[in-house]
């Protein structure tokens, strides 16, 4: 098969004042006709760079410094601006990050589609444009009504399947995806990646796929190209990459994905004596937006939840949308609920004052998801530390609270000469969350809201934070609700889960019940769309089985 | 310093800005050194003169040195502007920190007022009040009547500003740390707003200047004050259009087009600052 695309020694260069970083550094690689390969490799390690240089869409301070990248004969380094950008679509298509809040909000997707054929020589208009878009929304999955709708009236899912269709319009000869499902709940994820495959079957297009994902790269690409700090460090069948990895980078990232697979034994469990729980949850829900005459929208049905005594971590799992981070706002007392009661120790959360009030921030804490909004930028990280020892009455003195804050870092494998007195904006999104585990060490709170703490750090240090979500529980008796739309890391550090779909919950039990055996067929839903880390092994059934109008039954079984 | 430099040469609004509101002052400060500002007031001067080499901007139909008046005029209106803008943007922070913290009832009832008394028409407003306050109104009085409405805008944008920033994270966290409200306001968000404030703060100033400068124009300022308004009010009452008498027209006019352009310029220097969704790539 003829190679569609041959890389040669690519080098590329951010140049700073500070001096040159070097993002990319003699990259070679082929992509045959056809053919999906998968990048994979931490942020940072250079393969949007490698992508964006291919695209002629590297920004100032961004420079191609060496090398050759050929499209079909046609040199693409070097080629002029108006040149790449007819090349651009029409022989190799971009699927950007997020895509879905790449589409023009004020356009219907009609437009969207026709903007980028008419850039293309192929200005269509009436019947005919009519029957490209709804060729073309077909390929990707979509009803032809949705070429008339807008941005906001379409899912994450169908905006991502929109972008694409806007890619394939004029039959590229290669895709560049750069983690195209990242801001997707795994069930969307496995109908965006189903619809990349379609594709490739129908077009015969090469897909050069950017991820992090070893699951979604074994269910969805044939060859792998690992990057780290710029350079490739293994490349190979997936199927070989997977199994025999000869880098032990390579053999790390593969090592920190979580499967259903594999669990630690529950270990000791902390006393479990009967002791009234700190959090109750009692026919607590929230509807937002009723009025008078308006229902509104049911964000969490009132359910019953009692956190401080058994069991130690609590997942709660879900798609976007299903209230989950609804139920953590209510217990953390950002939200009230609208029915039922969260009661703090018997009183209502909302009614603390005072002593109480101080004695409940002590109690309940949180790790939140996004470590970079974690700080604030006008203090040094110390702050977000020292604040709640001093103002909780923890500690009395600045000394003693920074012997604190020393052993809480070294705790979490931080050294606190190179962390503390610094920005956030100078430490690594990893560095952050770790700091995030290491104040709710320090706090030992008695619940600990955890709303995906790990789905933005790196894979390889997901297992840390999670390992010391294990710590919290297994040391300081503390119970911990873990908040995750990830199955997987679910199953791994949880005692109990509970499942959300639509603000109601439609099945909780042992992690072990409900993951190995669940029950609810949404439960099965979201089981089988997770990716395994392992080509042979099936995606589950057809994704495309919609999930929507199952009405969601309780089904309890401790 | 070297950085601070390199910054203004990437934000020529700012630098723009700096520019042209530090020559003014400079004007004013030196002239307030070597020339006789007692030279502004009526019958110090010979009457409706050309610009000449003992008044190198003219005098006018009454007698005032025209430079003297120029660098008492530019003093005085900016003082007016900036007790005013001050002020507005003062009573507005608090009031939309407030509205924006505590929410419910108090939000409500602040905001409401706030959108109420924007639909007021100002100049209206402030001509009724200007005109029925009794005596000689003196430029601490006309800044204190301007702000009586100047904080409306400033409290409807920081109060937008700190709804956005209450769900931020690190808020989120602050309160986690046992922070209450004011700590919350005071060390989490203001800090994080200054760049904004001093934004808003130089966009008050602006807007206090012109209301002034409307006002003393109608000759409802200050009659024993040699400022910009009040120089324009002369210039208009005592015909010098019809005389040919362009350099009294022409002075007041070019100080405040500098003033403006100038305020105009570091408002949105700042707001870029401020704001980094407006910076350009660099």
């Amino acid at each position: 098969m003829a190679d569609v695309l041959q890389v040669h020694d690519l080098s590329v260069d951010y140049q700073l004042a500070t001096g040159a970083v070097h993002a990319a550094r003699n990259v070679s690689f082929t992509i045959a006709a056809g053919e999906r390969v998968g990048f994979v490799g931490e942020s940072g390690s250079g393969k949007t760079t490698v992508a964006l240089a291919l695209l002629g869409m590297l920004r100032h301070p961004g420079r191609v410094v060496g090398g050759s990248a050929q499209l079909e004969g046609t040199e693409l380094i070097g080629l002029p601006r108006a040149a790449h950008a007819q090349l651009r679509l029409s022989r190799i298509a971009y699927v950007p990050q997020g895509a879905m809040n790449s589409l023009n909000p004020v356009q219907t997707v009609r437009r969207s589609i026709a903007d980028g054929l008419a850039d293309h020589g192929q200005p269509l208009a009436g019947t005919t444009l009519t029957e490209r878009v709804a060729l073309l929304l077909q390929q990707v999955g979509l009803t032809p009504e949705v070429a008339d709708r807008f941005p906001h009236e379409l899912s994450g899912g169908m905006k991502q399947r929109v972008c694409i269709a806007i890619a394939i319009s004029l039959s590229p000869r290669l895709i560049l995806a750069d983690e195209p499902t990242s801001a997707l709940d795994v069930v969307t994820q496995r109908q965006v990646m189903e619809t990349f495959g379609d594709i490739r079957a129908r077009l015969g297009s090469a897909l050069m796929l950017i991820g992090h994902d070893f699951g979604l790269m074994a269910q969805t690409v044939d060859r792998l190209v690992v990057m780290k700090d710029g350079r490739i460090v293994e490349t190979g069948e997936v199927r070989d990459v997977l199994r025999r990895p000869e880098h032990p980078y390579t053999r790390d990232l593969i090592a920190s994905v979580p499967t259903l697979g594999e669990r630690r034994s529950g270990g000791t469990l902390a006393s479990t004596d009967e002791r009234s729980p700190v959090i109750h949850l009692a026919g607590a829900g929230r509807t937002y937006g009723a009025g008078l005459r308006r229902p509104g929208v049911m964000a969490l049905r009132p359910l019953d939840l009692a956190l401080g005594g058994e069991p130690r971590i609590l997942s709660v799992v879900g798609q976007s949308g299903s209230g989950k981070t609804t139920l953590g706002d209510i217990v953390l007392g950002f939200v009230d609920p609208t029915a039922g009661a969260a009661l703090y120790r018997g009183q209502p959360i909302a009614s603390l004052r005072g002593a109480a009030r101080q004695a409940y921030r002590r109690d309940v804490q949180a790790v939140f998801q996004d470590p970079y909004s974690a700080f604030n930028p006008f203090y040094r990280v110390d702050r977000a530390l020292a604040q709640p020892l001093l103002k909780l009455g923890i500690v009395r003195t600045r000394s003693e609270a920074t012997a604190r804050m020393q052993a809480a870092c070294a705790e979490v494998g931080l050294d606190p000469d190179r962390v503390l007195g610094r920005f956030a904006h100078q430490l690594s999104g990893g560095q952050r969350q770790r700091l995030m585990v290491a104040r709710a060490l320090m706090l030992r709170p008695r619940v600990l809201v955890a709303d995906e703490p790990v789905s933005m750090v790196d894979a390889s240090l997901r297992f840390a934070i999670l390992d010391a979500l294990r710590t919290l529980r297994d040391r300081h008796d503390v119970t911990v609700l873990y908040v995750t739309h990830d199955l997987a890391t679910a199953y791994r550090v949880s005692d109990h889960v509970m499942v959300l779909h639509s603000g109601a919950v439609v099945e909780e039990g042992t992690a072990e019940a409900v993951l190995r055996e669940p029950a609810h067929a949404y439960t099965q839903l979201l089981v089988d769309s997770i990716p395994w880390p392992d080509p042979d092994r099936a995606w589950g059934g057809s994704a495309l089985r919609s999930d929507n109008g199952s009405s969601p039954q309780t089904k309890t079984g401790r | 310093m070297i950085a601070l430099l390199r910054y203004l040469i990437g934000n020529a609004r700012l630098a723009g800005g700096l520019l042209l509101l530090g020559g003014l002052i400079a004007f004013s400060a030196i002239g307030l050194v070597v020339y006789d500002t007692e030279l502004a007031y009526p019958l110090s001067a010979p009457i409706a003169r050309e610009p000449s080499a003992a008044h190198p901007f003219g005098t006018d139909a009454s007698g005032r040195d025209l430079l003297a008046v120029m660098i008492a005029g530019t003093l005085l209106t900016m003082k007016v502007g900036l007790i005013a803008g001050a002020l507005g943007v003062g009573i507005g922070a608090v009031l939309g920190f407030v509205a924006a913290t505590y929410g419910g009832w108090v939000d409500r009832i602040i905001s409401g007022t706030v959108d109420v008394l924007l639909t007021v028409p100002g100049l209206l407003v402030l001509i009724v009040l200007a005109s029925s306050i009794p005596g000689d109104l003196d430029t601490t009085d006309m800044a204190l009547v301007i702000a009586a409405l100047a904080w409306r805008e400033p409290a409807r944008q920081i109060r937008a500003q700190a709804l956005v920033l209450r769900e931020a994270n690190y808020i989120r966290m602050s309160r986690l740390s046992g922070a209450g409200n004011l700590s919350v306001i005071f060390a989490d968000m203001m800090p994080n707003l200054l760049p904004y404030l001093g934004a808003s703060l130089v966009a008050a100033v602006s807007g206090a200047v012109l209301s002034s400068v409307g006002l003393e124009a109608l000759g409802l300022g200050s009659r024993s004050e040699p400022t910009l308004g009040m120089t324009i009010y002369w210039m208009m009452l005592e015909g010098a259009f019809i005389r040919g008498l362009w350099w009294w027209v022409l002075e007041p006019i070019v100080v405040l087009v500098v003033l403006f352009v100038g305020l105009y310029l570091l408002s949105s220097g700042l707001d870029e600052f401020a704001n980094p969704r407006l910076r350009t790539a660099s």
